[in-house]
């Protein structure tokens, strides 16, 4: 069944995006009164009819397995009613509703007996295979992973959109043209040399304009599909656009040679030079269409492929590049910088070598020399051991509770060696073969969620480590992944102050989740884009006059557009009858989910009285540490103040790390 | 005929039906929007309705005789927030405190609505 939809989207695909190159083609060539000429296009009018035919009927069975897909069973692949629901209901039906209107009147047209008698009734009608052609390919971007683009889902489409026009603007050119060489160089063909080769040189002047059209849409929807190198390398997804690569420039290669030695011998004396160039210009053509033929296979896979964004990759390598490498290593940062200086002369050398004429080969090696050995000093000292999980995102989002669990499972069974700080100094007992890491350094924070990931899983051998890949689920490696994230992200925050650093967020917040008495649960995320967050862990023996304090100002806080958030450090669950009547606190005071909270965000700074100031975009901005004495609020709210006029918004951190 | 003529014939009546088709669902969709409006506004005024919603109380004001309760979502009347409501009677609020988780009813016009009934849950 799988293939079978393979090889239905594959003839679809193909059969859709040549009909678009034939009827360009034939309107680049223009009309002639050469008899070769009017039994070429005949020919591929011919073509053309089979070609919608086979759209149809090909787009017929992928539509009636999408159906089976949808409804979850086989059998609806060919009931009308089931195939009509997915017609009306889905926009991928809607789509293929459009499309399949558009090619059946294609086909009609290209089956009716049109009178030509002028070259107007040529062209219109030459013109109008085209527009529908085009009109009946486009629409499929609407229907694709453009489609589930977010945000910027229409512009995803559009350029989708326009690559498949591009795509079919070009390859499905490739084999008419060929066509044409071939009859014309051809003994009986003489009369339309100079038609074809007119035809062919205007077809590559706008081949070279689309494939640069094609370039750049294609890389603005890999960056919206993949990402990133991982992505590229390590999901199916990624391997199959690599694929793509490799076939698409092999296929310029060939069309870079038909431009640069073939086209300009076209012209020139017929027996000796001009048929022979034809002949193999045609034969290049060829080659560049099977390959064209080839790359939509693939796109055929990719499209039943989920985007590598989507899926969680697999780093191939055993080592990766990182810039984080540098940190702390003048030596190296000096050696990559010479480096990638020696690289980019290199560089310039070859651009120069490539550009001159003459003396090109000497240059272009010479260059090659000085950049091979400029990447080869560079490269070195960024490279950083990585795992096949380097690259995974965590399953568990960074999230107080999942943090506080983290915690346990670390005192349980991490502590006995790193030290229940994770200072790395445990008092004795286990010695481990190397001293075990500070984990609360920036050390943690250069590695990838994944590394520790892996390392949690799989252990560190040489170093004595233990695994714990058979101990711990899944979701409770990432757990501790999270509460190490958080460890290390307050060893880097012991220097915040109550005073912001303006357009300079860096710490993320750990989402969390409360309840104030009954009413339903909200997180930190909900006030994302909303809402300043003043959360505020309190003490209540020491902390009334501060609560009172900030409850005198509620309603300035709240115009400002700040949410307090009010957390007991002991998480009663009756702390709103705890504080009573005096003061009068109306804000938010947590009595669910407290103790996670407190787990989480002491970690990132611990004082029995401690207030974060949260941006709109979810980073802690400010950090105010006391004993929960009244402070100075105005300057609490100076600082709001400024947060509220700062213009550029940063982006909101993901909900994974790195 | 004539190509040419085809050609048009065939884009003419391509637009014609695209066209019509938009203005059909355009006028079914504006027809649609001023029913659902209509409805909306029936909804809203005029009616008494009532609510039974939870939450927990944060203030008694016995001498405006208002009660402040942070809530959940009222349907159709407010978001969850923390808010003053009218007590129908001095009544409804003896016995209740600070920090009370409460289940209360709500009754009246929008916007006018006071709390009818108040009882503890925990």
């Amino acid at each position: 069944m799988y293939a079978l939809g393979l090889c239905a989207r594959w003839l679809h695909l193909a059969s859709s995006i040549l009909l678009v190159g034939a009827a360009t083609t034939i309107a680049l060539a223009g009309r002639s009164d050469r008899p070769t000429a009017r039994r070429w296009e005949h020919r591929v009018l011919l073509g053309s009819r089979g070609l919608a035919l086979a759209a149809l009927g090909s787009g017929l069975i992928v539509l009636g397995l999408q159906t089976a897909l949808f409804e979850g069973r086989g059998g609806a692949a060919l009931e009308a009613g089931s195939i009509a629901r997915v017609l009306i209901e889905t926009q991928a039906g809607r789509v293929w509703l459009v499309r399949f209107g558009l090619l059946a009147i294609l086909a009609a047209f290209l089956w009716s007996r049109l009178h030509v008698e002028s070259s107007l009734d040529w062209r219109a009608a030459r013109a109008q295979a085209m527009l529908l052609g085009a009109a009946a390919l486009v629409p499929a971007a609407a229907a694709g992973h453009a489609a589930a683009v977010e945000p910027e889902t229409a512009r995803a489409i559009a350029l989708d959109g326009l690559h498949v026009l591009g795509a079919g603007v070009w390859v499905g050119g490739l084999l008419p043209l060929a066509l044409l060489l071939w009859t014309a160089a051809a003994e009986p063909g003489a009369d339309a040399r100079p038609y074809a080769v007119l035809a062919a040189r205007r077809f590559s002047r706008l081949a070279l304009g689309v494939v640069l059209v094609l370039v750049a849409t294609g890389t603005l929807m890999a960056i919206a599909n993949v990402g990133n190198v991982a992505g590229l390398v390590g999901t199916a997804y990624g391997r199959l656009l690599l694929a793509k690569l490799g076939l698409v420039v092999a296929a310029l290669a060939l069309a870079a040679v038909n431009r640069a030695v073939h086209l300009g011998r076209l012209a020139g004396d017929g027996p000796t030079v001009g048929r022979p160039a034809m002949r193999r210009l045609a034969t290049f053509l060829v080659g560049e269409g099977l390959i064209a033929l080839a790359v939509l296979a693939i796109v055929a896979t990719m499209t039943v492929t989920p985007p590598a964004r989507h899926e969680a990759p697999t780093w191939p390598f055993s080592v990766r590049l990182s810039f984080a490498a540098l940190e702390g290593a003048p030596a190296a940062s000096a050696r990559v910088l010479i480096g990638s200086q020696i690289a980019v002369l290199g560089l310039v050398g070859l651009a120069a070598g490539l550009a001159i004429r003459g003396r090109r080969l000497p240059l272009v090696a010479g260059a090659l020399v000085v950049l091979g050995a400029g990447v080869g000093l560079a490269l070195p000292p960024l490279a950083v051991d990585a795992y096949p999980t380097t690259y995974l995102r965590p399953s568990v989002p960074y999230h107080a509770a999942s943090i506080a669990s983290g915690a346990t499972l670390y005192r349980e069974h991490c502590a006995a060696c790193h030290g229940a700080g994770g200072a790395g100094d445990a008092p004795a007992g286990l010695r481990p073969a190397r001293p075990p890491a500070d984990l609360r350094g920036p050390h943690t924070a250069l590695h990838t969620a994944g590394d520790l990931f892996w390392w949690l899983t799989n252990g560190i051998p040489e170093a004595g480590m233990p695994a714990f890949g058979r101990e711990l689920g899944e979701e409770q490696r990432w757990d501790l992944v999270n509460f190490l994230r958080a460890l290390s992200s307050g060893y880097s925050a012991r220097g915040m102050r109550p005073a912001i650093e303006p357009d300079r967020p860096w710490l993320v917040a750990p989402d969390f989740t409360f309840a104030v008495g009954p009413t339903p649960p909200r997180s930190l995320r909900e006030y994302r884009g909303r809402r300043t967050v003043l959360l505020v862990l309190y003490e209540l023996a020491r902390a009334r006059p501060r609560l009172a304090e900030i409850a005198g100002r509620d309603g300035t806080l709240a115009l400002l557009g700040v949410e307090v958030i009010a957390v007991p450090v002991d998480a009663a669950p009756d702390a709103i009858k705890r504080i009573g009547p005096e003061p009068r606190v109306l804000f938010s005071v947590v009595t669910e989910g407290a103790q996670a909270i407190v787990t989480a965000y002491h970690l990132l700074a611990a004082s029995p009285h401690v207030e974060f100031l949260i941006d709109r975009q979810g980073y802690i901005r400010a950090v105010t540490r006391g004993s929960g004495a009244a402070g100075d609020l105005d300057k609490t709210i100076a600082e709001v103040q400024r947060l509220n006029e700062e213009r550029t918004a940063a982006s909101a951190p993901e909900e994974h790390v790195h | 005929m004539r190509a040419w003529k085809v050609v048009v014939l065939l884009n003419l009546a391509l637009v014609v039906g695209v066209g019509w088709g938009y203005v059909f669902w355009g006028l079914r969709a504006a027809r649609l929007d001023r029913e659902l409006a209509l409805a909306r506004a029936a909804a809203a005024s005029g009616v008494e309705r009532e609510w039974v919603v939870a939450g927990v109380v944060r203030a008694v004001l016995p001498e405006l005789d208002v009660l402040v309760i942070t809530h959940g979502e009222i349907a159709g009347l407010m978001a969850p927030m923390t808010m003053g409501f009218r007590a129908a009677s001095p009544k409804i609020h003896e016995g209740i405190s600070i920090g009370d988780e409460v289940r209360f009813t709500l009754r009246g016009v929008p916007p006018n609505v006071v709390v009818t009934a108040i009882e503890k849950t925990k």
